[in-house]
Protein backbone atom coordinates (compact mmCIF):
# COMPACT_ATOMS: atom_id res chain seq x y z
CA UNK A 1 0.00 0.00 0.00
CA UNK A 2 0.95 3.37 -1.05
CA UNK A 3 1.90 6.21 1.64
CA UNK A 4 -0.13 8.65 1.76
CA UNK A 5 1.15 12.48 3.33
CA UNK A 6 -0.95 15.49 4.42
CA UNK A 7 0.26 18.81 2.58
CA UNK A 8 1.96 20.61 5.18
CA UNK A 9 -0.19 22.40 6.47
CA UNK A 10 -3.93 20.45 5.92
CA UNK A 11 -7.47 21.41 7.55
CA UNK A 12 -8.39 17.96 8.88
CA UNK A 13 -11.66 18.65 10.95
CA UNK A 14 -11.11 15.24 12.72
CA UNK A 15 -8.01 15.77 13.89
CA UNK A 16 -9.32 19.21 15.08
CA UNK A 17 -12.49 17.58 17.22
CA UNK A 18 -10.03 15.13 18.20
CA UNK A 19 -7.42 17.10 19.55
CA UNK A 20 -10.05 19.27 21.29
CA UNK A 21 -11.67 16.30 23.01
CA UNK A 22 -8.08 14.84 23.60
CA UNK A 23 -7.28 17.98 25.47
CA UNK A 24 -10.20 18.10 27.87
CA UNK A 25 -10.06 14.30 28.81
CA UNK A 26 -6.50 15.03 29.39
CA UNK A 27 -7.31 18.22 31.48
CA UNK A 28 -9.48 15.80 33.75
CA UNK A 29 -6.88 13.28 33.98
CA UNK A 30 -4.42 15.50 34.98
CA UNK A 31 -6.53 17.14 37.52
CA UNK A 32 -7.79 13.89 38.95
CA UNK A 33 -4.58 11.85 38.99
CA UNK A 34 -2.28 14.73 39.79
CA UNK A 35 -3.39 18.09 40.75
CA UNK A 36 -6.18 16.90 42.83
CA UNK A 37 -4.46 14.63 44.75
CA UNK A 38 -1.34 17.19 45.01
CA UNK A 39 -3.55 19.62 46.50
CA UNK A 40 -5.28 17.07 49.01
CA UNK A 41 -1.68 16.00 50.10
CA UNK A 42 -0.63 20.06 50.69
CA UNK A 43 -4.27 20.45 52.30
CA UNK A 44 -3.64 18.03 54.47
CA UNK A 45 -0.11 18.80 55.78
CA UNK A 46 -1.68 23.18 56.05
CA UNK A 47 -4.36 21.71 58.34
CA UNK A 48 -1.46 19.32 60.19
CA UNK A 49 0.43 22.31 60.67
CA UNK A 50 -2.28 24.77 61.70
CA UNK A 51 -3.16 21.92 64.22
CA UNK A 52 0.53 21.76 65.71
CA UNK A 53 0.41 25.67 66.30
CA UNK A 54 -3.08 25.23 67.80
CA UNK A 55 -1.98 22.65 69.99
CA UNK A 56 0.91 24.12 71.03
CA UNK A 57 -1.06 27.76 71.93
CA UNK A 58 -3.07 25.55 73.90
CA UNK A 59 -0.56 23.70 75.56
CA UNK A 60 1.03 27.17 76.06
CA UNK A 61 -1.84 28.59 77.67
CA UNK A 62 -2.48 25.63 79.68
CA UNK A 63 1.02 26.23 80.99
CA UNK A 64 0.48 30.08 81.85
CA UNK A 65 -2.76 28.83 83.93
CA UNK A 66 -1.06 26.71 85.84
CA UNK A 67 1.83 29.14 86.59
CA UNK A 68 -0.73 31.37 87.61
CA UNK A 69 -2.93 29.01 89.50
CA UNK A 70 0.46 28.54 91.38
CA UNK A 71 1.90 31.74 91.71
CA UNK A 72 -1.75 32.39 93.59
CA UNK A 73 -1.43 29.30 95.68
CA UNK A 74 2.39 30.55 97.12
CA UNK A 75 0.47 34.12 97.70
CA UNK A 76 -2.13 32.66 99.65
CA UNK A 77 0.60 29.99 101.38
CA UNK A 78 2.69 33.45 102.14
CA UNK A 79 -0.37 34.99 103.37
CA UNK A 80 -1.37 32.50 105.62
CA UNK A 81 2.10 31.27 106.91
CA UNK A 82 2.26 35.18 108.12
CA UNK A 83 -0.97 35.23 109.85
CA UNK A 84 -0.36 31.92 111.55
CA UNK A 85 3.21 33.77 112.59
CA UNK A 86 1.46 36.95 113.44
CA UNK A 87 -1.61 35.21 115.12
CA UNK A 88 1.27 32.67 116.92
CA UNK A 89 3.27 36.24 117.83
CA UNK A 90 0.10 37.33 119.59
CA UNK A 91 -0.93 34.58 121.42
CA UNK A 92 2.77 34.08 122.67
CA UNK A 93 2.65 37.96 123.69
CA UNK A 94 -1.06 37.37 125.27
CA UNK A 95 0.31 34.85 127.49
CA UNK A 96 3.70 35.98 128.22
CA UNK A 97 1.42 39.22 129.46
CA UNK A 98 -0.79 37.15 131.41
CA UNK A 99 1.97 35.39 133.10
CA UNK A 100 3.77 38.49 133.59
CA UNK A 101 0.56 40.33 135.55
CA UNK A 102 -0.15 37.10 137.17
CA UNK A 103 3.26 36.92 138.79
CA UNK A 104 3.27 40.57 139.18
CA UNK A 105 -0.42 39.98 140.59
CA UNK A 106 1.01 37.04 142.64
CA UNK A 107 4.07 39.63 144.01
CA UNK A 108 1.75 42.08 144.96
CA UNK A 109 -0.56 39.97 147.15
CA UNK A 110 2.88 38.30 148.16
CA UNK A 111 4.05 41.64 149.29
CA UNK A 112 0.97 43.12 150.84
CA UNK A 113 0.42 39.97 152.67
CA UNK A 114 4.14 40.19 153.83
CA UNK A 115 3.68 43.22 154.86
CA UNK A 116 0.24 42.72 156.79
CA UNK A 117 2.59 39.91 158.95
CA UNK A 118 5.33 42.51 159.42
CA UNK A 119 3.12 45.08 160.88
CA UNK A 120 0.75 42.75 162.86
CA UNK A 121 4.11 41.55 164.13
CA UNK A 122 4.88 44.69 164.78
CA UNK A 123 1.98 45.51 166.69
CA UNK A 124 2.16 42.23 168.16
CA UNK A 125 6.05 43.42 169.68
CA UNK A 126 5.01 46.54 170.35
CA UNK A 127 2.18 45.68 172.69
CA UNK A 128 4.87 42.62 174.18
CA UNK A 129 7.13 45.49 174.16
CA UNK A 130 4.38 48.03 175.92
CA UNK A 131 2.92 45.52 178.83
CA UNK A 132 6.88 44.27 179.23
CA UNK A 133 7.42 47.71 179.72
CA UNK A 134 4.27 48.63 181.86
CA UNK A 135 4.92 45.88 184.03
CA UNK A 136 8.56 46.94 184.33
CA UNK A 137 7.37 50.69 185.21
CA UNK A 138 4.96 49.79 187.83
CA UNK A 139 7.57 47.48 189.36
CA UNK A 140 10.14 50.42 189.21
CA UNK A 141 7.90 52.69 190.10
CA UNK A 142 6.44 50.69 193.02
CA UNK A 143 9.90 50.57 193.86
CA UNK A 144 10.49 54.39 193.59
CA UNK A 145 8.02 55.85 195.41
CA UNK A 146 7.37 52.97 197.78
CA UNK A 147 3.70 53.18 197.36
CA UNK A 148 1.29 50.63 196.76
CA UNK A 149 -0.54 51.88 193.78
CA UNK A 150 -3.89 50.06 192.74
CA UNK A 151 -2.62 48.14 190.29
CA UNK A 152 -6.00 48.77 187.39
CA UNK A 153 -5.65 53.33 188.42
CA UNK A 154 -1.99 52.90 187.25
CA UNK A 155 -2.68 50.81 184.54
CA UNK A 156 -4.13 53.28 182.18
CA UNK A 157 -1.57 56.00 182.89
CA UNK A 158 1.54 53.83 181.92
CA UNK A 159 -0.41 53.15 178.50
CA UNK A 160 -0.73 56.35 177.79
CA UNK A 161 2.51 57.45 178.95
CA UNK A 162 3.70 54.23 176.37
CA UNK A 163 1.74 55.51 173.65
CA UNK A 164 3.13 59.11 173.77
CA UNK A 165 6.64 57.15 173.95
CA UNK A 166 5.88 54.79 171.32
CA UNK A 167 3.90 57.73 168.88
CA UNK A 168 7.71 59.23 169.56
CA UNK A 169 9.61 56.60 168.64
CA UNK B 1 18.57 15.08 -4.66
CA UNK B 2 15.70 14.66 -4.60
CA UNK B 3 13.57 15.59 -1.25
CA UNK B 4 9.68 16.05 -0.23
CA UNK B 5 8.36 17.54 3.28
CA UNK B 6 4.91 16.68 3.78
CA UNK B 7 2.93 16.77 6.57
CA UNK B 8 1.50 13.81 8.85
CA UNK B 9 1.06 10.14 7.34
CA UNK B 10 -2.79 8.84 6.53
CA UNK B 11 -3.31 5.94 7.89
CA UNK B 12 -6.82 5.87 7.13
CA UNK B 13 -9.53 7.48 5.16
CA UNK B 14 -12.97 7.23 5.49
CA UNK B 15 -15.36 8.31 3.38
CA UNK B 16 -19.39 9.79 4.10
CA UNK B 17 -19.52 10.27 7.41
CA UNK B 18 -21.88 12.51 8.29
CA UNK B 19 -21.67 16.13 8.59
CA UNK B 20 -17.71 15.62 8.34
CA UNK B 21 -17.44 14.26 5.45
CA UNK B 22 -14.96 12.21 3.82
CA UNK B 23 -11.80 12.48 7.20
CA UNK B 24 -8.52 11.40 7.80
CA UNK B 25 -6.89 9.07 10.37
CA UNK B 26 -3.56 10.89 10.51
CA UNK B 27 -0.45 10.24 12.46
CA UNK B 28 -1.25 13.49 14.16
CA UNK B 29 -4.05 11.83 15.81
CA UNK B 30 -2.12 8.53 16.75
CA UNK B 31 0.56 10.06 18.21
CA UNK B 32 -1.25 12.33 20.04
CA UNK B 33 -3.01 9.69 21.83
CA UNK B 34 0.39 8.21 22.55
CA UNK B 35 1.27 11.69 23.98
CA UNK B 36 -2.02 11.34 25.78
CA UNK B 37 -1.11 7.62 27.07
CA UNK B 38 3.09 8.98 28.57
CA UNK B 39 1.15 12.23 30.46
CA UNK B 40 -1.14 10.08 31.84
CA UNK B 41 1.15 7.67 32.76
CA UNK B 42 3.73 10.32 34.21
CA UNK B 43 0.53 11.92 36.34
CA UNK B 44 -0.64 8.50 37.75
CA UNK B 45 2.92 7.48 38.27
CA UNK B 46 3.32 11.21 40.06
CA UNK B 47 0.00 11.32 41.83
CA UNK B 48 0.05 8.17 43.81
CA UNK B 49 1.51 7.00 47.43
CA UNK B 50 1.83 10.71 48.36
CA UNK B 51 2.41 11.15 52.01
CA UNK B 52 2.10 13.87 54.33
CA UNK B 53 5.38 13.65 56.10
CA UNK B 54 8.77 12.34 55.57
CA UNK B 55 7.95 12.60 51.64
CA UNK B 56 10.04 10.81 48.43
CA UNK B 57 12.17 12.34 45.86
CA UNK B 58 9.32 11.49 43.41
CA UNK B 59 6.82 13.52 45.74
CA UNK B 60 8.87 16.02 46.28
CA UNK B 61 9.13 16.45 42.11
CA UNK B 62 5.52 16.16 41.79
CA UNK B 63 4.89 19.11 44.37
CA UNK B 64 7.40 21.34 42.80
CA UNK B 65 5.68 20.96 39.08
CA UNK B 66 2.66 21.46 41.00
CA UNK B 67 4.61 24.52 42.84
CA UNK B 68 5.89 25.77 39.79
CA UNK B 69 2.68 25.68 37.77
CA UNK B 70 0.81 27.83 40.13
CA UNK B 71 3.28 30.35 40.58
CA UNK B 72 3.17 30.58 36.79
CA UNK B 73 -0.46 31.03 37.05
CA UNK B 74 -0.47 33.64 39.59
CA UNK B 75 2.53 35.44 38.81
CA UNK B 76 0.44 36.52 35.08
CA UNK B 77 -3.53 36.32 36.49
CA UNK B 78 -3.37 36.80 40.02
CA UNK B 79 -5.11 34.46 42.37
CA UNK B 80 -9.27 34.83 40.75
CA UNK B 81 -8.13 32.27 37.75
CA UNK B 82 -7.21 29.37 39.92
CA UNK B 83 -9.71 27.53 38.03
CA UNK B 84 -7.69 27.78 34.46
CA UNK B 85 -4.27 26.04 35.99
CA UNK B 86 -5.12 22.92 35.46
CA UNK B 87 -5.82 23.71 31.10
CA UNK B 88 -2.94 26.09 31.46
CA UNK B 89 -0.67 23.00 32.84
CA UNK B 90 -1.71 20.95 30.26
CA UNK B 91 -1.76 22.48 27.31
CA UNK B 92 1.78 23.04 29.10
CA UNK B 93 3.16 19.62 29.39
CA UNK B 94 1.23 18.20 26.27
CA UNK B 95 2.87 20.76 23.93
CA UNK B 96 5.90 20.23 25.80
CA UNK B 97 5.82 16.24 24.76
CA UNK B 98 4.57 16.47 21.62
CA UNK B 99 7.53 18.84 20.57
CA UNK B 100 10.35 16.78 21.91
CA UNK B 101 8.46 13.16 21.05
CA UNK B 102 9.97 14.23 17.59
CA UNK B 103 13.78 13.04 19.66
CA UNK B 104 12.68 10.29 19.51
CA UNK B 105 12.11 9.95 15.62
CA UNK B 106 7.97 9.97 16.05
CA UNK B 107 6.04 12.24 13.74
CA UNK B 108 5.51 15.41 16.66
CA UNK B 109 1.78 16.37 16.64
CA UNK B 110 2.36 19.65 16.79
CA UNK B 111 3.57 19.76 13.81
CA UNK B 112 0.27 19.45 12.62
CA UNK B 113 -1.59 22.58 12.52
CA UNK B 114 -4.95 21.13 13.55
CA UNK B 115 -3.22 20.37 16.98
CA UNK B 116 -2.82 24.27 17.34
CA UNK B 117 -5.57 25.23 16.30
CA UNK B 118 -7.78 23.28 18.65
CA UNK B 119 -5.82 24.47 21.55
CA UNK B 120 -6.33 27.84 20.44
CA UNK B 121 -9.80 27.68 19.68
CA UNK B 122 -10.41 26.57 23.19
CA UNK B 123 -8.86 29.39 24.48
CA UNK B 124 -10.43 31.64 22.20
CA UNK B 125 -14.05 30.44 23.52
CA UNK B 126 -12.63 30.67 26.96
CA UNK B 127 -11.58 35.23 26.08
CA UNK B 128 -15.17 35.44 24.45
CA UNK B 129 -16.56 34.25 26.98
CA UNK B 130 -14.76 36.46 29.52
CA UNK B 131 -15.01 39.58 26.97
CA UNK B 132 -18.72 39.38 27.72
CA UNK B 133 -18.76 38.34 31.36
CA UNK B 134 -17.01 41.87 31.68
CA UNK B 135 -18.94 44.25 29.48
CA UNK B 136 -22.08 42.38 28.88
CA UNK B 137 -22.95 40.93 25.39
CA UNK B 138 -24.33 44.09 23.85
CA UNK B 139 -20.90 46.03 25.33
CA UNK B 140 -18.83 43.12 23.59
CA UNK B 141 -20.46 43.15 20.07
CA UNK B 142 -20.39 47.32 20.64
CA UNK B 143 -16.87 47.09 21.58
CA UNK B 144 -16.33 45.93 17.55
CA UNK B 145 -17.46 49.22 16.31
CA UNK B 146 -15.03 51.60 18.02
CA UNK B 147 -13.79 53.72 17.58
CA UNK B 148 -15.92 54.17 14.62
CA UNK B 149 -18.56 52.06 12.61
CA UNK B 150 -16.83 51.24 9.70
CA UNK B 151 -13.95 49.85 11.64
CA UNK B 152 -16.16 46.57 12.25
CA UNK B 153 -14.60 44.46 9.71
CA UNK B 154 -10.78 45.00 11.06
CA UNK B 155 -12.03 44.95 14.91
CA UNK B 156 -14.14 41.58 13.93
CA UNK B 157 -10.66 40.03 11.81
CA UNK B 158 -8.29 41.18 14.61
CA UNK B 159 -10.48 38.74 17.16
CA UNK B 160 -10.32 36.25 15.35
CA UNK B 161 -6.76 36.31 14.11
CA UNK B 162 -6.68 36.18 18.31
CA UNK B 163 -6.56 32.02 17.68
CA UNK B 164 -5.10 31.66 14.33
CA UNK B 165 -1.93 33.73 15.54
CA UNK B 166 -1.66 31.80 18.50
CA UNK B 167 -1.69 28.82 16.99
CA UNK B 168 0.20 29.57 13.72
CA UNK B 169 3.34 31.07 15.99
CA UNK B 170 3.63 27.51 17.71
CA UNK B 171 2.74 25.72 14.25
CA UNK B 172 5.34 27.38 12.35
CA UNK B 173 8.24 27.35 14.93
CA UNK B 174 7.79 23.56 14.98
CA UNK B 175 7.29 23.03 11.06
CA UNK B 176 10.17 24.81 10.89
CA UNK B 177 12.52 22.77 13.23
CA UNK B 178 11.20 19.77 11.57
CA UNK B 179 12.26 21.32 7.93
CA UNK B 180 15.29 22.45 8.77
CA UNK B 181 15.99 19.07 10.58
CA UNK B 182 14.53 17.45 7.30
CA UNK B 183 17.14 19.85 4.90
CA UNK B 184 19.91 18.66 7.31
CA UNK B 185 19.47 14.73 6.91
CA UNK B 186 18.84 15.65 3.24
CA UNK B 187 22.27 17.35 2.65
CA UNK B 188 24.11 15.11 4.97
CA UNK B 189 22.59 12.24 3.54
CA UNK B 190 24.01 13.25 0.08
CA UNK B 191 27.09 14.62 1.40
CA UNK B 192 27.73 10.85 3.18
CA UNK B 193 26.77 9.62 -0.15
CA UNK B 194 29.20 11.29 -2.15
CA UNK B 195 32.14 11.17 0.32
CA UNK B 196 32.07 7.41 1.03
CA UNK B 197 31.20 6.50 -2.35
CA UNK B 198 34.14 8.17 -3.46
CA UNK B 199 36.23 6.65 -0.53
CA UNK B 200 34.12 2.94 -1.39
CA UNK B 201 35.15 3.34 -5.11
CA UNK B 202 39.20 2.59 -4.23
CA UNK B 203 39.85 0.23 -0.83
CA UNK B 204 43.29 1.09 -1.03
CA UNK B 205 42.73 4.85 -0.59
CA UNK B 206 40.77 4.17 1.67
CA UNK B 207 42.91 1.76 3.79
CA UNK B 208 45.92 4.09 3.62
CA UNK B 209 43.80 7.38 5.22
CA UNK B 210 42.85 4.95 7.92
CA UNK B 211 46.36 4.14 8.27
CA UNK B 212 47.29 7.99 8.55
CA UNK B 213 44.40 8.55 10.65
CA UNK B 214 45.87 5.99 13.00
CA UNK B 215 49.64 7.68 12.70
CA UNK B 216 47.98 11.00 12.98
CA UNK B 217 46.06 9.67 16.55
CA UNK B 218 49.72 7.78 17.82
CA UNK B 219 51.80 10.39 16.98
CA UNK B 220 49.16 13.29 18.42
CA UNK B 221 49.12 11.29 21.25
CA UNK B 222 52.65 10.92 22.19
CA UNK B 223 53.12 14.68 21.56
CA UNK B 224 49.94 15.71 23.41
CA UNK B 225 49.09 17.53 19.89
CA UNK B 226 45.27 17.41 20.26
CA UNK B 227 44.16 18.62 17.02
CA UNK B 228 46.50 16.39 15.75
CA UNK B 229 44.85 13.28 17.91
CA UNK B 230 41.36 15.16 16.97
CA UNK B 231 42.11 14.76 13.06
CA UNK B 232 43.62 11.58 13.42
CA UNK B 233 40.70 9.95 14.91
CA UNK B 234 38.61 11.77 12.30
CA UNK B 235 40.58 10.36 9.24
CA UNK B 236 40.97 6.69 10.70
CA UNK B 237 37.02 7.19 11.02
CA UNK B 238 36.27 7.80 7.52
CA UNK B 239 39.33 5.26 6.24
CA UNK B 240 37.47 2.42 8.28
CA UNK B 241 33.85 3.64 6.95
CA UNK B 242 34.80 3.84 3.62
CA UNK B 243 36.84 0.71 3.71
CA UNK B 244 33.81 -1.37 5.02
CA UNK B 245 31.53 1.03 2.04
CA UNK B 246 33.68 -0.76 -0.73
CA UNK B 247 31.97 -3.72 0.15
CA UNK B 248 28.94 -2.77 -0.72
CA UNK B 249 25.63 -4.07 0.43
CA UNK B 250 23.98 -2.24 4.17
CA UNK B 251 27.17 -0.47 4.59
CA UNK B 252 27.13 1.50 0.82
CA UNK B 253 23.74 1.97 2.07
CA UNK B 254 24.34 3.58 5.15
CA UNK B 255 24.44 7.93 5.42
CA UNK B 256 27.26 7.43 7.82
CA UNK B 257 27.17 11.31 8.41
CA UNK B 258 23.28 11.66 9.48
CA UNK B 259 25.04 9.97 12.93
CA UNK B 260 25.45 12.35 15.39
CA UNK B 261 26.03 15.34 13.51
CA UNK B 262 22.33 16.73 13.25
CA UNK B 263 22.28 16.75 17.12
CA UNK B 264 23.83 20.20 16.99
CA UNK B 265 20.49 21.63 15.00
CA UNK B 266 18.61 19.38 17.11
CA UNK B 267 19.59 21.08 19.84
CA UNK B 268 17.91 23.80 19.38
CA UNK B 269 14.94 23.26 16.69
CA UNK B 270 13.63 20.52 18.79
CA UNK B 271 15.05 20.89 22.57
CA UNK B 272 14.86 24.86 22.89
CA UNK B 273 12.18 25.67 20.47
CA UNK B 274 10.12 22.71 21.71
CA UNK B 275 10.26 24.35 25.34
CA UNK B 276 10.31 27.48 24.59
CA UNK B 277 6.81 27.06 22.04
CA UNK B 278 4.73 25.47 25.08
CA UNK B 279 6.40 28.51 27.31
CA UNK B 280 5.14 30.54 24.90
CA UNK B 281 2.01 29.13 24.26
CA UNK B 282 0.76 29.15 27.75
CA UNK B 283 2.04 32.65 28.22
CA UNK B 284 -0.23 33.89 25.86
CA UNK B 285 -2.84 31.83 26.88
CA UNK B 286 -3.07 33.70 30.90
CA UNK B 287 -2.28 37.08 28.95
CA UNK B 288 -5.06 36.71 26.71
CA UNK B 289 -7.99 35.59 29.34
CA UNK B 290 -6.53 38.22 32.16
CA UNK B 291 -6.65 40.85 29.54
CA UNK B 292 -10.35 39.65 28.26
CA UNK B 293 -11.75 39.66 31.88
CA UNK B 294 -9.93 43.00 33.20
Amino acid sequence: METIYQSLVAVEPLTLIANICNLFIQMLIIKKFFLDKIIAVLDQRRQAADKEITDAEQAKQEAMDIKKTYEANMLQANAKANEILTSAQKTAAERSEKIIGEAQQAAAQIKSKASADIAQEKKKAINDAKNEISGLALAIAGKVVEKELAQEDQAGLIDRFIDELGDQV
Amino acid sequence: MEMSINGAKILATFENVPILGTVHVTQTLVVSWLVMIIISALCVWLGSNLKVTNISRKQAAAESIYKALVNFVHDRMGTEFDRYIPLVGTIFITSLISNLISLLGIWSPTADLMTELGWALVVFVIITYHKVKASGIGGYLKGFLDPIFVMAPINVMAELFTPISMACRHFGNILSGTVISALVYGSLTAASYALFGALGSSPIAAVVLALIGAAMVFFGKKKGNKKLFIFGIVFAVLGVLGFLTSFGGVFAKFPWLTVGLPAITSFYFDWFTGCIQAFIFCTLTTMFIKQAAG
